[in-house]
């Protein structure tokens, strides 16, 4: 079968689109899709929320889309445990919505909370500023279902907060990217809801002195559930995002954004002793509750970069004119040593600082692209002296064979496609989209 | 489970091979010397490995593997032994890499926070290499004075801060292991979120099946700034247990939450005079921790719900490092339980169940029912925060007649978790021990699937045999419980 070619058919990401959408509403409708899609040759590629079908490599061969969304349902919560088991198609907000009628929430920044499901916040390991403090995606699954390629339901983990029975499938599906199987139902471990929270943001004129603070930070006596860092550009637009009177965020320097979150007394305590740590000549403080300045900056920085790159450049949303975004991960302490080697010029960045995670984005049109061929590569060259790596997260869709989104080949990637072999060795799920051959 | 003939196997020329790759100082065969390895901390089954070895370099284990697999011997890793679900069994025989000499801390880096180590650092050498800097590293099973970090990833052990800082591979960067074949593969590293499969979150828990670990990197945590504990005093266990549950469901999460009952209390007290209240029905060890600022409101929260369960707050210790006396002897007090239980019963049987904290009451009702039913004394300590028990069964392992009830008794908890939700094992895995529950737990498919992944690790099943995951012929019942200790 071929790539269906109509600009009605359903969209897979990165220009593809699909043969056919299948919504099922049960598990057990899911399954029987698979194996009956699967049978006819097709690949399968699961869609939650599609906030980002553009994420990976380009979809390999034909197939189907498989929509998750209807399998929404809160199939557990015992609020008293602190967990909850849901379907995967669960939107990010109806969760904190179904969780903050308890009090609780599930400590984790997602972009387009109303639309992006769990099951694609988890497939791609995305998370925001709250992972300093509060832990990645993986830190608060305990409990994961999923159907492998032959349309077998399989499970890991459980309901409890501790178990060690089994391999950890939770962990090993967490970040998959939809390649080892449909992730159909989660067990989360979800926290009370802080009573305060409050933002200390501190301006730099030169990085140098932000990076003195950082490293000042990485000891204070406060302990920050954020600690990031914006680039002046990045800064700037995203005080315009927020959009609420003057603050540090507006004079194009770099922004140091401290986040806490805890009970009134220990924030109000955190707030002034880190405001007396820092060196910065500017610092201003926000202590706030809900729908605040704290919750708008937070989602501005979470939902970072794809709205705002087309303000800036004025861009349409034709393929070719995509972003270029990636993210660089570094040791934790050497966030501003990789900075340094930005073009401030050429890319916004938005740091999740304490846990060594850069966020950049580009206007692709800015530069030919054996330029940012070349930019890439040296870039790509620091965060591996640093201890890391870095992938393209959006790249115009004719430079992603060329830039390797995924980076070059690493030593784990042979036992990576071996797993994936083992537990769908037709390669039916999600082609194409993950690192090496899968 | 029918194991494998004593040490006579192997070849003389392996022997001398493996003598060339460790050197004679490093190499066990004598059947009086391998009488130690024959068991870890599960001590219903045992066999001799045929041949222990201790490496010291990462090489060595490289070339160990290989000769396994040239002269087709089975082998099996082995830390400190404290194992509870024979996870270091070697089940047939074969040879025992015991990598309790590859013991180097490798690095600290605060600023990155993180420390690298080999496999055979003990836990608490960590601890205190980081005390006073304002890092620690967050996992601390009970037998941490003993139990190695190799080991602690294998088992993705726990401990009593695990409530609030989460377990082994919540804090496990990244690993360097020896994989069956005898390669060498790294997963994860110095920073967080590499690209591909999260193969660290896999390899963390996998009890040995996957290869051996050869190097660590951990994550570092900054140290609370300050901390009260506070112990609770109660009349009956369905007093302290509501309380556990009014605690969660007020929103506050301890760092730690311990429970010890009646039998428990008189152990300790016995052994150490803390000042445990001999006639209490129960107590809780309720710690929490963070700004100091911010405590006393925690503070009063927990005074008010212990009284509303009827309980008193009997010792508040506040706290700003945890060096200090009164906070020293509380948790020593706790995490040496299971050595005091020996002055109750020669022998002693822990089980680990979990189940959801609200069902915490009911599991212990349970087992209280079930101790009557069987005629058997049961002490409890354990992570009441996460809902994880350690009932204790005390018998006499010369009546046969009593080894059989506990046995029983054992099972019938365990099978009452699942049906609460829960699972067998919290940290102590599932080994030799529990092979039997994995079916309960999980489905055929789950299993399969659980196998295909092994394979991927350990094609030939050379490494870590019958562990884990119950083999094809299905697995037999285990017959007789036995002495353990706890974490």
């Amino acid at each position: 079968m071929d790539w269906p070619e109509s600009s009605d058919a359903p969209p897979l990401g990165d220009g593809r689109r699909a043969v056919a959408v299948d919504r099922p509403d049960s598990v057990e409708v899911l399954r029987e899709i698979v194996r009956r899609r699967a049978a006819e040759g097709l690949a399968i590629y699961p869609q939650g929320g599609k906030t980002a079908l553009d994420y990976g490599g380009i979809p390999r061969r034909p197939g189907v889309a498989l929509d998750t969304t209807a399998l929404n349902s809160v199939i557990d919560y015992p609020a008293a445990d602190m967990t909850i088991t849901v379907g995967s198609g669960i939107t990010l907000a109806k969760l904190q919505e179904v969780l903050a009628t308890e009090g609780q929430f599930l400590p984790l920044d997602a972009p387009h909370p109303d639309s992006a499901t769990l099951g694609g916040i988890y497939a791609t390991n995305t998370c925001g500023p709250r992972r300093f403090g509060w832990g990645r995606p993986r830190d608060m699954i305990i409990g994961v279902s999923f159907v492998t390629a032959d349309g077998k339901g399989v499970k890991g983990g459980g309901r409890v907060v501790k178990n060690v029975a089994g391999y950890d499938f939770p962990k090993l599906l967490t970040g998959s990217m939809g390649a080892l199987g449909i992730i159909t139902q989660m067990t989360l471990k979800v926290r009370p809801k802080p009573e305060a929270s409050a933002l200390v943001i501190a301006g730099y004129s030169r990085l140098g002195d932000l990076a003195a603070d950082l490293a000042r930070m990485n000891t204070s006596d406060t302990r920050p559930m954020m600690m990031d860092v914006l680039s002046p550009e990045a800064g700037y637009l995203l005080e315009a995002e927020a959009n609420r009177g003057s603050h540090g965020l507006r004079e194009r320097m770099w922004t140091l954004v401290l986040g806490y979150e805890d009970n009134a007394a220990s924030v109000a305590w955190q707030v002034q002793r880190a405001s007396a740590e820092l060196s910065a000549g500017k610092i201003e403080t926000h202590t706030t509750g809900e729908d605040s300045l704290t919750r708008a900056i937070l989602l501005a920085i979470s939902s970072f970069p794809a709205d705002r790159i087309e303000s800036i450049d004025g861009s349409s949303d034709h393929p070719s004119q995509s972003p270029l975004s990636f993210v660089a991960s570094v040791r934790r302490g050497s966030v501003s040593a990789f900075l340094e080697s930005l073009q401030l010029d050429r890319w916004l960045a938005v740091a999740h600082a304490g846990s060594g995670i850069i966020h950049a984005h580009a206007n692709p049109l800015d530069l030919p692209e054996e330029t940012w061929t070349g930019e890439i590569q040296r870039l790509r060259d620091a965060a591996d002296r640093l201890g890391g790596s870095l992938i393209l997260s959006r790249c115009p869709i004719e430079w992603k064979a060329r830039l390797k989104v995924w980076g070059d080949r690493r030593g784990d990637w042979a036992i990576m496609e071996k797993i994936k072999g083992a537990l769908d060795p037709a390669g039916v799920m999600n082609p194409g989209r993950f690192v090496g051959t899968i | 489970m029918p194991l494998a003939s004593p040490a006579t196997s192997l070849s003389s020329q392996l022997l001398a091979d493996l003598s060339k790759v460790v050197g004679e100082e490093n190499l066990l065969h004598h059947r009086d010397e391998l009488v130690v390895y024959e068991c870890d901390g599960y001590v219903i089954e045992k066999n001799v490995p045929d041949v222990v070895v201790f490496p010291t370099e990462r090489d060595q284990v490289v070339e160990i593997v290989k000769l396994c697999n040239k002269y087709d011997v089975p082998f099996v890793p082995r830390g400190a032994g404290t194992s509870l679900a024979g996870g270091t069994l070697a089940v047939g025989g074969g040879v025992m890499i015991c990598m309790t000499r590859m013991k180097r801390i490798l690095e600290i880096n605060l600023r990155d926070r993180y420390a690298v180590v080999e496999p055979g650092v003990v836990n608490v050498w960590l601890t205190r290499a980081l005390a006073g800097t304002g890092f620690h590293y967050a996992p601390d099973p009970s037998s941490q004075g003993a139990c190695t970090i190799g080991g602690n990833l294998a088992t993705n052990s726990g401990g009593p801060h695990t409530l609030k800082y989460g377990v082994t591979v919540n804090h496990v960067m990244g690993v360097e292991m020896v994989l069956p074949d005898g390669s060498v593969l790294e997963v994860g590293g110095l920073a967080e979120d590499g690209p591909g499969y999260d193969l660290t979150g896999l390899v963390v828990g996998n009890e040995g099946t996957f290869g051996i670990a050869t190097k660590i990197i951990v994550n570092l945590t900054r140290d609370p700034e300050a901390g009260r504990t506070f112990l609770g005093v109660f009349e009956t266990v369905d007093a302290a247990t509501e309380t556990v549950s009014g605690l969660i469901a007020a929103g506050i999460v301890p760092a730690a939450l311990e429970m010890l009952d009646n039998l428990m209390i008189q152990a300790i007290e016995q052994a150490f005079g803390f000042g445990f209240p001999t006639d209490a029905g129960a107590v809780l060890i309720i710690e929490i921790d963070g700004l100091e600022a911010g405590l006393d409101r925690e503070a009063h929260a927990i005074h008010e719900i212990v009284r509303q369960n009827g309980g008193t707050v009997k010792k508040s210790i506040p706290w700003r490092t945890r060096k200090e006396p009164e906070y020293v002897a509380i948790w020593k007090s706790r995490k040496s339980a299971f050595g005091a239980i020996g002055r109750l019963s020669p022998t002693f049987c822990t089980q680990d169940g979990v189940v959801p904290r609200t069902k915490l009451p009911h599991i212990l009702r349970t087992i209280t029912r079930i101790g009557e039913h069987y005629g058997l004394r049961i002490a409890n300590v354990f992570h009441a925060g996460d809902g994880n028990i350690h009932p204790i069964l005390l018998f006499d392992e010369r009546d046969p007649e009593q080894v059989e009830r506990v046995l029983l008794a054992s099972h019938e908890i365990l099978d009452e978790c699942i049906a609460c939700g829960g699972s067998v094992t919290g940290e102590h895995g599932i080994g030799v021990e529990k092979m039997s529950f994995m079916p309960k737990l999980f489905t055929p498919d789950d299993l399969a699937a659980m196998v295909a992944i092994r394979t991927v690790f350990n094609p030939e099943g050379r490494c870590s045999p019958e562990k884990m995951l119950p083999g094809g012929g299905g697995c037999l019942e285990r017959k007789s419980p036995g002495h353990k200790a706890s974490a």
